[in-house]
């Protein structure tokens, strides 16, 4: 129900559209169906549940205010509504005086393994399945420090602090990871 | 661009990779507003960046979804203007005694052990001349009491089907006033549940919106309103009773 991937994506593209006409049902449709995915989105970034509630708050009221930005042939609904999410936390993350005292990132070896199963790269689509292989063609290093500023949106010099790492090394890195990341999923 | 995969010897070159790291979050404020500046009048980097996105978008399904404070919701739909039925906004005029919940949980406290001890009896004493609706699935209930202690409203709560029965005990309100039901779940404002009817138990059906807030710890109160109920969605008036739901 709350998950998003149990939603249709063109069933809440529809619900979209309609939201940009001023549809309330259909922006209510679209809160049931993707606020707990969006709000996981935000507390992954956020150091506070208060703050998490503001940036949602202001996500959803854009989402009214906007949705007649959104444009399909660029994205899916819920990379749209993600990404606005992510970049709405991570505006509100940089403008707090306290950011979070993240939590050290080990780089010497893969703590968060996450080999999918099996049934999960059956289940899983191309586009997936290709991030997946090519995150997996990653140095370690790389793979866990692109993870991590994508799910907690944190700055060079967090992670360059986080890691213990020098911040020349963790942009390059990063960087070098990038473009591989770029030219495997281009092959 | 043309960096094979194999090639993670040499550095790419400054600035060729910022769209992605517009996408990966890893810019602070000033270098994320120089983006999407750019974002605006270049359209080949908003391109770039909208390709940064798509590439990233399978590791949104690993994030967790988690359940959203229902309180979410009635605000949002404020914040945006549309209509908000049986909800309420905390920044709604009159909300800030309501908002103290400490002092909400501090009155409370006193009453509900007292409530508690005398909830079996309670339940007899109504059942015997008007018996409940039956209700089926996990059931709550609330006994609504003055700051004395003396009982005003019981009510049992069906958490799954959102249907509640309130019982009132010898009520007596104002001519000018209504009777309105509140919910008010721990360390949240009230939320209104409608009016009551001070004579007869009523089944009472909780929008959806709201179900979640049906839960042991949260507390159902009455309020003496003008006709029509609390205006602006929170409680003006004084509050004649009020009771924690608990687990039958």
């Amino acid at each position: 129900m709350s998950g998003s991937t149990s939603t249709d994506q063109s069933q809440l593209g529809e619900w979209l559209a309609a939201v940009a006409r001023g549809d309330s049902k259909a922006f209510e449709q679209v809160y049931r169906a993707t606020s707990a995915k969006l709000f996981g989105v935000c507390i992954g970034i956020l150091p506070t549940r208060s703050d998490a509630e503001e940036v949602l708050q202001e996500v959803f009221t854009n989402i009214w205010r906007k949705a007649a930005q959104f444009d399909a042939t660029r994205a899916s609904p819920i990379t749209w509504l993600a990404m606005m999410a992510r970049n709405r936390a991570i505006d509100k993350l940089r403008s707090s005086t306290n950011e979070r005292a993240g939590a050290p990132i080990e780089l010497a070896e893969e703590i968060h393994d996450e080999t999918p199963t099996t049934a999960a790269v059956a289940e899983a689509s191309d586009d997936k399945r290709r991030l997946e292989s090519c995150m997996g063609q990653l140095e370690p290093q790389r793979r866990t420090l692109i993870r991590t500023a994508f799910f907690e949106g944190v700055t060079y010099e967090d992670l360059a602090k986080r890691s213990g790492s020098p911040l020349g090394s963790v942009k390059s890195w990063i960087r070098r990871g990038l473009a591989q990341l770029k030219a495997c999923l281009e092959r | 661009m043309n960096t094979r995969a194999q090639d993670i010897g040499t550095d790419p070159p400054e600035g060729a990779l910022t769209a992605a790291e517009y996408v990966l979050g890893v810019l602070d404020a000033a270098a994320r507003r120089t983006a999407e500046a750019r974002m605006d009048r270049e359209p080949s980097f908003a391109i770039e960046v909208a390709g940064w996105q798509s590439r990233f978008a399978p590791l949104i399904d690993k994030i967790v979804p988690v359940p959203v404070p229902f309180a979410l919701w009635p605000r949002i739909q404020l914040a945006v203007g549309i209509a908000a039925t049986g909800s309420t906004s905390p920044r709604g005029e009159g909300a800030s005694i309501w908002r103290s919940l400490g002092l909400w949980r501090w009155l409370s406290a006193g009453g509900f052990a007292a409530a508690a001890a005398s909830l079996f009896a309670l339940f007899i004493v109504v059942q015997q001349p008007k018996p409940l609706p039956p209700i089926a699935g996990r059931e709550l209930v609330a006994t609504m009491t003055q700051d004395d202690g003396k009982a005003l409203f019981a009510a049992t709560i069906d958490a799954t089907t959102g249907k509640l029965v309130i019982v009132p005990i010898g009520v007596k309100v104002p001519a000018d006033r209504v009777a309105e039901l509140w919910i008010i779940p721990p360390g949240d404002v009230p939320h209104s549940l409608g009016l009551l009817d001070p004579q007869h138990a009523r089944p009472i059906t909780v929008p959806a919106t709201l179900r979640a807030a049906l839960a042991a710890k949260a507390l159902v109160a009455v309020s003496l309103e003008p006709p029509g109920g609390a205006p602006h969605g929170q409680p003006t008036g004084p509050i004649i009773a009020k009771g924690e739901i608990a687990v039958l």
